[in-house]
């Protein structure tokens, strides 16, 4: 027994005769039903089920590392991070429980994220039935859904979890308030819309878009018309209020960056509506792995977009109101203006954002589209709903080519992104787990990685992934820069270079072992590359912290601390002068706050016996810039002298402590 | 449908907390720890070979040969008894006809730790074998720095984003 789309029917009405059994196979049924989508999605996305870590994933992994006690812990969870967000349970807690527990075994992470997208699907699939008053409605929603190249980053990379988790709660608090509206007592309704408010606050610890949902709660109460729906829609303006607090207060502690992430409320929102709308009734990007003639894509596009327009409006001119009367659809029923105005609360807040379009932003909107497509496949194939616009064959031949043209659209590109997905994250984690075992054939020496290029670069080496493994010491052989394409905005890739004189003296005292990283396994190639010839110009920029430039340092420097060395009072190094006039000599490093107690800390430079202007430490994390004399310029060895103005001695620390240095370089 | 969801629950939990009890933080991965030693030959085809390109080539095709840029380096190792006797350079190449077609004639020359070697130009498509003698003075270390360069390459196009110079099957060095 199935609907004309081929779905079991809502199993609301059981049969009298037998109704245990038939109570059985409906529920099996609706099980079925609320599954195949999830099914759908594993079968679609199983590269992102066993995809590693990477990227952003290791920043994320690291945020527990260095909690020692309370305040870490709150700071950790709380305070802003990357753009300012504070996500504390998608992002923080998810994070640093998954990483205590399961260290980088990335299956737990998996299982929670696809667990949650099953849930997110299910609620998809019930809110679209609820939408329409059509279960197949609900179910297509959901499939559309899936199929959407969207989802390529949120089930491929765990670090997206957040717009996962955000879509959980967003839904949640809708399903809730769906009950709430049609719940059959006060009391009911109460109850509803408490867990709705409930859903709604814990949302902001998912991602900041939870803001929106007061606008998808006032719009779908508005909507709705019926008895109570004025109530119902005053009943939501509260939620508002808290939106526009949670948006005062995150401007307060975590005002939005610069640049990239500058917000631009201008003309430009349009055009990045309009971008971000062809990659929601298309692939992302508008970018097939198919070879097809240019004009397909845009075409394609055009002709989903024309097909929803229409939908919609013959929808709205069919009399589909049920204030007038005409409609017989269940009482949570509500105008398909809902699912437009779903979309444009949900992706409102990122088309400010003119500079950083990312794929993933449509993921959550999409579902509003979904929604009205499943509504137009549903009413298509239905054979006698109120007020359908359905023609009979003809309808239903249309729905299923625009269906079939949509699919052709956005699937190829998803299953080639998720491959290439799987792919980088496979090579990652190749690496990572090959240093960690030349880290234990070679636990007292430094790494030298070999062969870096620029995907293996910004997803494996940038984020640190060495030190989640306790390895502070892995860095890139010299001219690894020139194999790897530089993006400025998210690093500079010479930082992770060691200078080739510093290489030399470590190859020489077997400091170092170096290995080839281009095939699949490691490859310790420190013989072959001991023997290459290299420069033997004393590098312009010293990390200070690294065991392999203490040849560079004067006595006075204290032992390296695996990722940090204190200075006392006074220290001297060598290094290469100035390339260039105008160059300086920037110092950074760390200022505990004990040593900012008295007010700034004076630091003075000399430089081959030359006082340069002096200079202030006045926060933690320093960088300090001395200009160079022009008469240093082209030296192949300068003599630098660093003096901090005091010092301290910790209790549980004998020596007399100036501030932490990182880096010191000439540029 | 709950009796189906809590076992599901149940089975997850148990999975989970299984993989929580290996609290290593990391698997480890086998390296490759046999010692290499730098080849005097190296042939393009041979990803172990790779760490002696230095830079200005491309990657494999056909498991055979490189494009290159308009300028390559590599190195070699010095072979037995060069330092006293000096040693030939061999770089197999091939001319393409693409390249002949755009650029008319190519010229390669190079340096072997700053010796320089005498250029030789290419008018017609083909394959050839680049050969010149390395003075023993070059050769005293235990490895050799060859720079090589072309005097044209056809820029990066809509249709290769590449530099590309042209196509090298082997290089050697051989004591004399």
């Amino acid at each position: 027994m199935t609907d004309s789309a081929g779905l079991p029917p809502n199993p609301a009405s059981p049969n009298a005769a037998s109704r245990k059994p038939a109570l059985r196979i409906a529920a099996f049924r609706n099980a079925a039903w609320l599954m195949a989508p999830s099914l759908l999605c594993l079968l679609l996305y199983w590269r992102g089920f066993t995809s590693w870590f990477r990227a952003d994933d290791f920043a994320w992994l690291g945020v527990g590392l260095y909690i020692r006690n309370f305040h870490d812990f709150l700071a950790a969870m709380f305070s802003p991070q990357a753009q300012g967000t504070i996500r504390p349970w998608s992002e923080r807690a998810f994070f640093m429980a998954g990483f205590s527990l399961f260290g980088l075994n990335a299956l737990p992470f998996r299982i929670v994220v696809f667990a949650t997208q099953f849930a997110n699907l299910a609620l998809v699939a019930t809110i679209g039935t609820r939408l329409t008053g059509l279960p197949a409605a609900g179910f297509w929603a959901a499939v559309f859904w899936v199929l959407n190249s969207s989802q390529i980053l949120p089930l491929g990379w765990v670090c997206v979890y957040n717009q996962v988790m955000c879509g959980f709660f967003l839904l949640l608090a809708l399903h809730f308030l769906m009950k709430a509206v049609a719940a059959p007592s006060l009391r009911s309704a109460r109850r509803y819309e408490m867990l709705q408010w409930f859903t709604f606050l814990l949302g902001f610890g998912a991602s900041e878009l939870n803001l929106v949902y007061p606008a998808i709660a006032a719009s779908y109460t508005f909507l709705r018309g019926g008895t109570g729906a004025r109530q119902s829609f005053r009943r939501t303006l509260p939620m508002f209020a808290v939106s526009l607090v949670y948006v005062a207060m995150h401007n307060a502690v975590a005002p939005r960056p610069p640049g990239y992430y500058a917000m631009h409320f201008t003309g430009a929102m349009f055009r990045t509506l309009a971008r971000y709308w062809t990659w929601s009734v298309g692939p992302t990007f508008l970018e097939t792995p198919i070879l097809v003639p240019k004009w397909v894509l845009p075409a394609g596009v055009v002709v989903v977009s024309l097909a929803l327009a229409a939908f919609l409006v013959a929808k709205l001119r069919g009399g589909t109101d049920h204030r007038g009367g005409t409609d017989h659809r269940p009482s949570w029923s509500v105008s398909p203006l809902f699912c437009l105005c779903w979309y444009l609360a949900a992706i409102a807040p990122v088309l400010p954002l003119r500079d950083h379009m990312t794929e993933y932003y449509v993921y959550l909107p999409v579902i509003g589209i979904c929604w009205l497509g499943g509504w137009a496949m549903a009413e298509a194939w239905s054979r006698s709903t109120p007020g359908s616009t359905s023609g009979g064959v003809r309808a239903r031949a249309v729905a299923t080519a625009v269906a079939a043209l949509y699919a052709f659209l956005v699937v190829p590109e998803a299953v080639a992104s998720t491959a290439w997905n799987h792919r980088v994250a496979a090579r990652v984690r190749n690496l990572v787990e090959g240093v960690a075992q030349a880290h234990e054939v070679h636990p007292t020496k430094s790494i030298l990685l070999d062969g870096v290029d620029t995907d293996l670069f910004w997803n494996g080496i940038l984020d640190r992934p060495f030190r989640l493994i306790g390895l502070d010491h892995v860095y890139l052989t010299p001219g690894s820069e020139r194999r790897i394409a530089a993006h400025p905005e998210l690093g500079d890739v010479s930082s992770y270079v060691l200078p080739p004189d510093v290489v030399g003296n470590a190859l020489e005292r077997d400091e170092v072992v170096v290995y080839d990283v281009r095939g699949p396994r490691l490859r310790n190639i420190t013989s072959v590359y001991t023997a290459m010839p290299r420069e033997t110009r004393l590098p312009a920029r010293v990390d200070v912290a690294s065991p392999l430039t203490s040849y560079l340092l004067g006595p006075e420097w204290y032992p390296s601390d695996e990722d940090h060395r204190w200075m006392p009072k006074r220290a001297t190094l060598r290094m290469a002068g100035p390339s260039a006039a105008g160059q300086k000599l920037y110092l950074a490093g760390q200022c505990p706050e004990e040593q900012l107690h008295g007010g700034p800390l004076p630091v003075t430079v000399t430089v081959e016996g030359g006082t340069l202007a002096p200079a202030a430490i006045r926060e933690n994390v320093f960088e300090l810039a001395f200009a160079l004399p022009a008469g240093l310029v082209g030296k192949p060895e300068i003599h630098v002298v660093v003096e901090v103005g005091r010092v301290f001695r910790p209790a549980e620390d004998p020596r007399d402590l100036g501030v932490v240095v990182g880096v010191i370089e000439v540029r | 449908m709950k009796n189906l969801v809590l076992g599901v629950t149940l089975a997850v939990t148990l999975v989970v907390a299984q993989m929580g009890c290996k609290n290593k933080k990391v698997k480890v991965q086998a390296t490759e720890e046999e010692a290499p030693r730098m080849a005097s030959s190296v042939s393009m085809g041979d990803p172990k070979a790779e760490t002696q390109l230095i830079n200005g080539f491309h990657g494999v095709e056909a498991g055979a040969w490189r494009w290159t840029a308009k300028q390559f380096t590599m190195v070699l190792r010095s072979p037995t008894g060069s330092a006293e006797r000096g040693a030939k350079l061999q770089l197999r190449l091939t001319v393409p006809q693409v390249a002949i077609e755009k650029l008319k004639t190519v010229s390669l020359s190079a340096t072997a730790n700053g010796s320089a070697l005498a250029p030789e130009s290419y008018t017609q498509a083909g394959e050839y074998v680049y050969t010149r003698e390395i003075p023993a003075g070059a050769l005293t270390g235990e490895s050799v720095k060859i720079d090589f360069l072309l005097d044209k390459a056809m820029p990066p196009s809509g249709a290769d984003l590449r530099e590309l110079g042209i196509i090298v099957l082997n290089a050697s060095l051989e004591s004399k």
